[in-house]
């Protein structure tokens, strides 16, 4: 990966909980945050900060101060349920990569790095049988 | 009646059922995880996590007609009348779990998943919110945890879902 602005990489770290989304913005190491947001600085009620509405207005946000230090693109990792009974990854997710791609950011691999919980024993992928 | 208790690994579940049995209740207290290890409910193990991917199936016929509180973080995959969720602060749970002697990547991919409120939504979303009980054990005793799940298996307390928010945890 070469140093010129025009095709330096970020990743987009998108969290989303059952009432929460967050988006932070790191360097492609991970150790570096260039730009983080969460859902409660979007909406006011507490209950709207997991909607794809509220992540959609995060990412245009997100997109700006992106582009504004450079990053051309994005990889996406996911991690989360989805928030309020959605299937994962949610649609806070899902609106999050719209918007970035909608605001000219180049997205490149999505991964969906939802944290298994276990302890000796842990549920299948698939636990719906 | 059916009760899961339910929750991310560390928030205190097999401690405060533990609690319950040791008050004489009648009820019947099913460990989930030590059944699946002792009657080989598992498919394969997760040799990452040093786990065993659990047999949902096999877990539904061995435990047949069961009554009493089922206890696992795994319990919510089941049917059952009443879900508990047990929850924590993730850096709370984090250093339960290392307190316990697990090694920090579990601990930090369990507090990760409480953070993320990933044993809770799938709870609501396969029995939907008028069936689940959010008890929060961060900074309260084993006890009070016990308490507040009988006042739950007696009928005195309220479905909840979603009265935390452990992000912050997740923030750089
Ligand atoms: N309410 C509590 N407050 C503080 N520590 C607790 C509490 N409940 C349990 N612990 C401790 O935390 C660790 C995890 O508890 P445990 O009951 O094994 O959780 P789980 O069964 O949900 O994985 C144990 O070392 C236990 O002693
Ligand atoms: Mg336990």
């Amino acid at each position: 990966m070469s140093e010129t602005a025009d095709d330096k990489w970020g990743i987009a770290h998108v969290f989303s909980s059952f009432n929460n989304t967050l988006i932070t913005i790191t360097d492609l190491t991970g150790a570096e945050t260039i730009v983080k947001s969460s859902g409660g600085t979007v909406v006011k009620q507490n209950r709207d900060e997991a909607s794809p509405y509220a992540a959609m207005q995060m990412a245009e946000t997100v997109a700006e101060e992106v582009k504004a230090a450079g990053i051309a693109g994005l990889h996406v990792r996911v991690r989360g349920p989805g928030g309020n009974g959605n299937k994962s990854p949610g649609p806070g997710a899902q609106a999050t990569i719209r918007a970035l791609a909608r605001a000219g950011i180049e997205i490149g691999r999505i991964e969906d790095v939802t944290p298994i919980p276990h302890d000796g024993t842990r549920a299948p992928k698939n636990k719906r049988v | 009646m059916r009760i899961a208790v339910t929750g991310t690994p560390g928030t205190g579940k097999t401690t405060a059922t533990e609690a319950l049995a040791d008050r004489g209740v009648d009820t019947p207290i099913i460990h989930l995880n030590d059944e699946i290890k002792s009657h080989d409910l598992w498919t394969e193990r997760d040799v990452d996590r040093d786990s065993l991917v659990t047999d949902i199936e096999a877990v539904r016929s061995h435990l047949g007609e069961w009554d009493g509180v089922l206890e696992s973080h795994l319990a919510h995959h089941f049917a059952a009348d009443r879900v508990v969720v047990l929850r924590c602060g993730p850096a709370e749970l984090e250093s339960r779990l290392e307190a316990r002697g697990d090694p920090p990547e579990k601990a930090r991919e369990n507090a990760e998943s409480e953070a993320l409120d990933v044993v809770l939504s799938e709870a609501v979303e396969e029995h939907g919110p008028e069936a689940v009980y959010e008890i929060d054990t961060t900074d309260r005793n084993p006890e009070a945890v016990a308490d507040d799940i009988a006042a739950v298996i007696a009928g005195e307390r309220e479905p909840s879902a979603g009265e935390v928010d452990f992000t912050e945890y997740l923030l750089p």
